[in-house]
Order: structure tokens, then C-alpha cells, then sequence
């Protein structure tokens, strides 16, 4: 099973869900597999851990990155980059929009309304249920409306990310699983794909699950793992910006 | 209990709760603000007070208020905010009052920037504020070791009557960890009654207690000044914690690091141990008080050759690891403070270049 996504694809989520990780692979994954890709950062609320954080990697790789200029790079002030319009409006192959967290990140959303008039952008929200806020059914539902308000627009996907970053076993991939599938019953809401992490990609099989799986590969990493591990771009921090 | 992802900033607000600490007021500030935003939803769960003040001047005299009253109280801020509360917690700590500061560190002087640094280690170590007062200093090196230090820092701040300050560099604030909380404090400050103004109905006591810091009897403040300085003695006494790494080995040279630096050194010391090089770590988990004697011992092992203080900071720790070493073997210094944080592979490029210094002599 592959991911069929298409067009344009807006990430979202909880604060701390895993977006970045999901977009910034989702991206790397579909140029590899030869589609044209683009990707924006629209991560206005956090300071760390942004797309901007892997850019130089995904240029490598062919991906048009799309982010403030340069020179606000480390700024933590709300800029959206004029170019994120053109792409909503042009967007050709796959063009990600990679959204800060909660309704406070994804109210930029609203703000990008006339770019979005005609379209009809897949809309997917990451869940990580070893989160606080979305152990349970109750709480993603009340992260998925408070997005919705905040951005008005509607989820029409959910992406299943269940991890704890290295601690993250196969119990913890069925775990979540279980719980968004339940989601999905419950909103009727497909679920677009799940997460795995590449170290367990030997030992998760594959035909457990109905749907499809992207491997992840992190790459927003704290700066003691910066070595030893070979990947196939260079993590954060690495660079001097 | 069961393991959940959470970042610092948010692990550090519930870990407050937990401590039963229902009394926080705040200004935002990167990289500490998520604290503010994760405590403004959970205060009002657990009936709570979560107030955001005009400033942060404003916030350290709520804090001193709240602790006056004989309340759990806590606040978090980044690096210029400390300095505008340091008036607040010098008042605090002259007046004996318990407290919890916490200090998610970004890089400076003045605006700096947003990113990790831990160039606030004298500001917590020795002062920042006027007067002869000091800090409890706690400084974690994970989420969950920011969690306990949080949870501890409760009792200790009422033990020792005095603001305790947990120093966190900007990752400890902005990444993600698992965490599983320790069981949740029932405790409320036993002592209280000791100085909260409470009212003397309330605690069935004839003592009037009075909050300040004034003293103009030059005889009675000199007097205060000693008790404080007790204090201290005993937190030295009492407090000092560190973590040993490869200290069983005879390792050529010690490095003294604290905090997400700390982490970075253990990957070089690894790195360094398949080359054949090795190298021992002190990480200190309090900074205030710094632990000396374990410093001292530790560099008078035969095999080593050279000492290093390796930090997010211009030798502000190296002054303090100095001191320790007592001019046993020379004490050298490594690190970055723009925000961002040296690699192991820049670690161990250092640590090598020094050995090769001090093995020719």
C-alpha cells in the first residue's frame, strides 16, 4: 500500500504531535520516489524544531523549501513568506503546508483563505496518543474542532504518529494504531497512513496494518546524536545558519 | 504510571501541579513561554492560579506575596526576565521566604537571542540580585531529571526558607522526551506557621509574624546576615549533587559539564573511548552548592593530565572548577554561546588538542 496524496496537503496537529517529522519525511519519501515536491514552512509558534531546521537537507534532495528569508531565520516573530500564496495557488505535484500547533498554529490557516478558494487541500491531522492531550477518542476530537475553528477549514485525514522518539517500541506502533482506527470509526474520517520508525521497519510487519506506512527517518535531533548514525540528509544544528 | 511524551516547558508546568503548587504567575518569554501557555489551561483543572503579570518585576513581587502567604509558588522566565525579577528575589530571600524560580537560559548579554545557552550561570551562582544572599541551584539535564528537580525543589525551597532556582538551557525547555512522573506531593509547607502571614486566629498563636527585609539596626541585620550564611553552610553541607561518568577508569582527562552540554560531552567521551583516549565527566546537578570536594578528588587521579570546564557559557563555570581543582592540574576551558551547541565531534577535537598540550610537559 502506498500514500496517495496529491495536491495540496496541509499538516496539522497538536503542539508536539510530530508534524515536522511527518511533513519534512512525507516530503523527503516523494521526491525520492520521483514526484515533484514543495513544502512550507507555516510554523509560526515554536522556536525549536521547525521545518526550517532541515531546509538545506531537503534542497539537497530537491525539494523547494519554502520559508522566511534568511535573515529572520532565528526571529520569533509570526512571518509568512508572500511565496506561501503562490504555491497554494500553483501548487503542482505534492506541496505541503507544514502548520505550527493547536488552534493558535493553524489560525494562519485562516489568514491564507483566499488562496484557498477553489481548491480542496487534503487536510491531515498528526496523532501522537502517548501525548497528554490526545491519549484518549475525546481528546483528539477536541484538538480536530479547535483546528477547524481556528482555520476554518476541515479535517478530512488523520496520520497516526504514536511514538516516544527512541523509547518507541512495536508495542507502542499497535497501541496507536488501535486507538486511530477507533478515531477514524468514530469520525469516518480516513486514516491516511501511520508512522513507523525506520529502526523498527524489520520488526513491525507491514501486513498488520489496512493502511499505508511511512518510515521515519528523524531528523530534527537533539545535538548529542549528531554522530555515529548515518542518515540520508543532516540533522539540526549541524549547520551554522 | 505511564510513559508520555512531553516537552520540557510543559513537563516542567505539570510537574508544578504535581508538587501541589497552585499559585503561578508569569511573563512569557522565548524560550520558556509554553510553560505560561501549558500552566494557563491546567491551573483552572485543578482550581489553580495561573495570572499573567504587566511584567516581570510585576510577577517577582506575586511571587513574593504568594510565599508571604505561606503558598506553593513558582515562576518561570528566561534570561532578561530573571534579571528583572533579581530585585524580587533578593527581597525574597532577605525576607526567608521559599520560592521556585525557573530559568529556561536563551544566549545574551542584553536581547541575545532565542536559542540554548547557559551564559546565566554566575547571574544564579552568585547573585544577580543585591546583597548577600544565595540560590539553591539545580540544574537538569533532562526532561525527567527537569520534572524531579521541579517536584524537589518544593520542599527544599520551604526547608531552607529561600528562592531555589532550577537553570535550564533553552533545549531543556524545547525538546521532547518520555517522562513518567514521580508520585504527586501530598505534602503542604509543614513549617508555615513559621513565617506566613496567615493570621494569628488561623495558626492559634500569640507570635506575630512580620515578612521583611529591612533591618536598620546595623547590629540586628548583621545578625540576619549570619543566619543566612548558615543556611548556605548547611546547603553545602547537605545539598551538593553530581553525576560521575567513567570516573572508574584512569582517564587522562576530566571534563566538568552540566546540563544538555553534558549529554553532548557523554557521546564525545564515548566516541573519544573507541579511539583509545579516556576521558572522565563531573556533571554537576547543582550548581549552588557546586561540588568541590568531588572536583578535587577526581583530579587527583594519577593518570590525569588536564581538567575542563566545557559549557554554554564564556568560563563562567571554569572559575568555579578552578577553584575546586585547586591548582592540582591546569584547568582549561571549551565552548560556544551563540545558541549553538557544540558537537561532540568539536567536543572531542578539544579535549584532544588539550591532552596533546599537557601530555608533552
Amino acid at each position: 500500500m502506498d500514500i496517495q496524496l496529491n495536491g495540496l496537503v496541509i499538516i496539522c496537529g497538536n503542539y508536539g504531535s510530530g508534524k515536522t517529522e511527518v511533513a519534512v519525511n512525507l516530503a523527503a519519501y516523494r521526491k525520492q520516489m520521483g514526484d515533484t515536491v514543495q513544502i512550507a514552512d507555516l510554523d509560526l509558534v515554536n522556536p525549536y524544531f521547525r521545518t526550517r531546521e532541515a531546509r538545506k537537507q531537503l534542497a539537497e534532495l530537491g525539494v523547494e523549501v519554502i520559508l522566511p528569508a534568511e535573515m529572520y531565520i532565528h526571529a520569533d516573530l509570526p512571518i509568512l513568506s508572500r511565496s506561501v500564496s503562490g504555491m497554494i495557488r500553483n501548487s503542482a505535484g505534492l506541496s505541503i503546508l507544514d502548520v505550527g500547533g493547536d488552534d493558535a498554529g493553524a489560525t494562519v490557516l485562516s489568514s491564507l483563505a483566499n488562496s484557498f478558494q477553489g481548491k480542496t487541500p487534503r487536510m491531515l491531522q498528526v496523532v501522537n496518543p502517548f501525548r497528554p492531550q490526545t491519549e484518549t477518542l475525546a481528546g483528539v476530537l477536541k484538538i480536530k474542532s479547535a483546528i477547524e475553528r481556528a482555520s476554518r477549514l476541515s479535517i478530512n485525514g488523520f496520520v497516526g504518529n504514536a511514538n516516544l522518539i527512541d523509547e518507541t517500541t512495536p508495542e507502542i506502533v499497535f497501541e496507536g494504531y488501535e486507538l486511530l482506527t477507533r478515531v477514524s470509526d468514530e469520525t469516518q474520517i480516513p486514516l491516511e497512513f501511520i508512522t513507523i520508525p525506520e529502526e523498527l521497519r524489520d520488526t513491525v510487519s507491514a501486513d498488520k496494518f489496512d493502511v499505508p506506512i511511512l518510515f521515519i527517518q528523524r531528523q530534527l535531533i537533539p545535538p548529542w546524536k549528531l554522530t555515529g548514525r548515518p542518515r540520508t540528509f543532516l540533522p539540526i544544528f549541524s549547520e551554522t545558519g | 504510571m505511564r510513559k508520555v511524551l512531553m516537552k520540557g516547558n510543559e513537563a516542567i508546568g505539570e510537574a508544578a501541579i504535581r508538587a501541589g503548587c497552585l499559585n503561578y504567575f508569569a511573563y512569557p518569554i522565548t524560550p520558556q513561554s509554553e510553560v505560561a501557555e501549558y500552566l494557563s489551561k491546567r491551573m483552572p483543572e485543578v482550581n489553580g492560579v495561573f495570572l499573567q503579570g504587566e511584567s516581570e518585576v510585576a510577577v517577582g513581587y506575586m511571587i513574593f506575596g504568594a510565599a508571604a502567604c505561606g503558598a506553593r509558588v513558582m515562576t518561570t522566565s528566561s534570561s532578561p526576565g530573571i534579571s528583572l525579577m533579581s530585585e524580587a528575589i533578593s527581597y525574597i530571600a532577605g525576607a526567608e521566604c521559599p520560592a521556585v524560580f525557573v530559568n529556561i537560559m536563551r544566549g545574551g548579554p542584553g536581547l541575545g537571542g532565542i536559542l540554548p545557552s547557559q551564559a546565566d550561570y554566575l547571574q544564579a551562582t552568585k547573585g544577580g540580585g543585591h546583597g548577600d544572599y544565595r540560590l539553591l541551584v539545580m540544574a537538569p539535564a533532562s526532561v525527567q531529571e527537569a520534572v524531579e528537580m521541579v517536584m524537589q525543589a518544593f520542599p527544599l525551597a520551604e526547608k531552607y526558607r529561600n528562592p531555589i532556582m532550577i537553570l535550564g538551557d533553552g533545549l531543556i525547555g524545547q525538546m521532547m522526551e518520555p517522562v513518567v512522573f514521580p508520585d504527586d506531593l501530598k505534602t503542604e509547607p509543614g513549617n508555615k506557621n513559621d513565617w506566613a502571614t496567615n493570621g494569628m486566629d488561623f495558626r492559634g498563636s500569640d507570635k506575630r509574624n512580620l515578612v521583611r527585609s529591612l533591618y536598620l539596626d546595623p547590629e540586628v541585620l548583621n545578625a540576619q546576615n549570619l543566619k543566612l550564611k548558615a543556611k548556605y553552610e548547611q546547603m553545602k553541607r547537605e545539598e551538593i549533587r553530581y553525576e560521575s561518568y567513567k570516573t572508574d577508569t584512569d582517564y587522562q582527562v576530566l571534563i566538568v559539564s552540566y546540563g544538555t552540554m553534558s549529554r553532548v560531552c557523554k557521546t564525545a567521551i564515548d566516541n573519544l573511548l573507541e579511539e583509545g583516549i579516556r576521558v572522565a565527566l563531573i556533571r554537576p546537578q547543582t550548581l549552588f552548592p557546586f561540588p568541590e570536594a568531588a572536583i578535587r578528588q577526581a583530579a587527583s587521579a594519577k593518570s590525569c593530565r588536564v581538567v575542563m570546564s566545557i559549557e554554554m557559557s564564556m568560563g563562567q563555570m571554569l572559575e568555579d572548577v578552578d577553584r575546586s581543582v585547586q591548582g592540582r592540574l591546569p584547568v582549561e576551558w571549551y565552548g560556544k554561546c551563540g545558541g549553538d551547541v557544540p558537537t561532540p565531534e568539536e567536543v572531542a577535537d578539544s579535549v584532544k588538542s588539550f591532552l596533546q598540550k599537557y601530555s608533552k610537559e
